[in-house]
């Protein structure tokens, strides 16, 4: 299943040293626990700035976005296998 | 000490591909292709805007273009370009993904940065390739310009991800740098010193060569050449009277040599330009209208940004043999507005732009750029226009652009970059 989304989602996270790397989703009922940070990009969107996270388990890809300015985490795609 | 320079061609394998592979390990080791612009084709971007749900394994894409292939997907012989429906049925089990331009434009812009930390200068080619000036940057010679490239390739496997590998070639001009770097695919390195250029350059097939395309290769056979080999002993005269100008550039390629200059673009802050390679050739007037205006408003409002007008207009285009033209016009009076630059480019361009050749390139560029007065403008229409541009401007800086369009360019959905756009999104 390979979908595109715009779900807001919860997400803890860690740093190592200034990198932020996701630990855990939550996304409905269902927490994920990232097994993986595979690529991190960023956006500038006027003054906003982007930054979006593929992270993946197990089984699952996601690919999570973060508003800078609202600090508000967002899934925008999902690929389960 | 060598006169000569040492130049570097970088290029990325099955780039949109890889860097999809990269970001989801799911789709490694899979045929995969990314989908290119068409009406189909899906706009990431927008579907997050507008917070829609897509579902797309089973998108049927029959109108739309592959940008790249995964090299898994072109060993079972899905190329570039090739029509969606096309690779469909040669290979059923093909995953489609749409394009996603900001994960693209990233790499490429790590890939530049690397670059720029080590070379003299660096230009940047297409999204995924450049050529680098490593001249000094080696110390001259081919065992430091060696050691060299493979710094950049171990500090490209770290900053990009070990899916994105790429190919170097190192020689002394770009266009055996670049024969090199796409002469062992994927992940090759290959430097050939000036001593071996005749060796290297007769061992590659005409098509190979930048700058020699399909056309030229089936006109080269009707006239008996077929290799390098035999281009290189065919007399330069015979070429100049069948290709004009181009004719020199075969004779000079069939013997290695072309040009040396790598052009620092961020160094030349003295011009502004778009240029765009269509998925498919244009074959109207109406369509080259189209897309001109959409690269003259991009060209006008990064020039605002930057708070300069222009004083010089550069309009070129490119057909499928690679052939070109292009004209500059200067102004008196600078401008900075979209629609005065598409009439100009317009203009520049109508008396020898043959659209049936097909169009696989256009290109605007503004240059002797002037700081953009403050002051209104005489006539009543020209400081409205200001005004509205101002408006527009802000309206840019803040939400980023493809915020607003043009009314006239509504019936052709621009998408964010897939391919070809440069800087686009970084409004
Ligand atoms: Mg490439």
């Amino acid at each position: 299943m390979h979908e595109f989304l715009n779900d807001p989602v919860d997400v803890a996270v860690d740093f190592s040293g200034l990198k932020v790397r996701p630990q855990k989703v939550r996304w409905g009922n269902q927490t994920y626990d990232i097994q993986k940070t595979n690529l991190v990009h960023g956006a500038r969107e006027g003054t906003k700035r982007i930054f979006y996270f593929s992270v993946s388990d197990n089984a699952n890809f996601m690919k999570l976005r973060l508003d800078t300015e609202t600090l508000e985490w967002r899934l925008v795609e999902v690929y389960a296998v | 000490m060598r006169s000569e320079k040492i130049i570097l061609h970088i290029d990325f394998n099955s780039f949109f591909a890889s860097v999809e592979q990269q970001a989801n390990p799911f789709l490694r080791g899979k045929a995969i292709a990314v989908a290119g612009k068409g009406k189909e084709a899906i706009d990431v971007h927008s579907i997050e805007k507008k917070g829609a749900r897509v579902r797309v394994d089973n998108l049927p894409y029959m109108r739309s273009v592959i940008t790249t292939a995964s090299r898994e997907a072109k060993a079972q012989g899905i190329k570039t370009a090739m029509a969606t429906w096309e690779a469909r049925r040669i290979l059923p089990s093909l995953l489609i993904i749409p394009g996603d331009p900001r994960k693209y434009s990233e790499i490429t812009s790590r890939m530049m940065t690397i670059l720029r930390s080590y070379a003299d200068a660096v230009e940047q080619f297409s999204a995924d390739e450049a050529f680098a000036d490593i001249t000094c940057a080696s110390g001259g010679d081919y065992l430091g310009a060696t050691l060299l490239g493979e710094r950049i390739r171990a500090d490209i496997k770290r900053e990009c991800g070990a899916y994105c590998t790429a190919s170097i070639g190192i020689s002394n001009n770009r266009l055996l740098s670049k024969l090199a770097s796409e002469s062992f695919k994927p992940n090759g390195f290959t430097v050939v010193p000036p001593e071996d250029a005749l060796a290297f350059t007769a061992s590659r097939p005409l098509q190979d060569f930048c700058g020699i395309g399909p056309r030229i290769v089936k006109r080269l056979e009707s006239l008996g050449v077929t290799s390098i080999e035999t281009l290189r002993s065919f007399p330069l005269s015979r070429l100049t009277h069948e290709f004009k100008s181009y004719g020199q550039f075969l004779f000079d390629a069939a013997h290695g040599r072309g040009s040396d200059l790598v052009s620092d673009d961020v160094r030349d802050p003295k011009s502004v330009g778009h240029s765009y390679t269509f998925p498919s050739n244009l074959l109207s007037h109406a369509e080259v209208r189209k897309n001109l205006l959409f690269l003259a408003d991009r060209v006008a409002s990064r020039m605002r940004k930057h708070g300069f007008a222009s004083t010089h207009l550069t309009a070129y285009v490119r057909y499928e043999d690679f052939s070109g033209t292009g004209a500059t016009k200067k102004f008196k009076e600078p401008i900075c507005d979209g629609l005065e630059i598409l009439e100009n480019a317009l203009k520049l361009l109508s008396p020898t732009i043959e659209v049936d050749r097909g169009i696989r390139l256009l290109g605007v560029t503004a240059s002797g750029l002037t700081k953009l007065q403050g002051s209104f403008p005489l006539l009543h229409k020209e400081s409205q226009t200001r005004k509205a541009l101002r408006s527009l401007d802000k309206i840019t800086a803040r939400y980023g652009s493809g915020t607003w369009q043009r009314a006239s360019t509504l019936s052709t959905e621009f998408k964010e970059r897939v391919s070809g756009w440069h800087y686009d999104h970084e409004a």
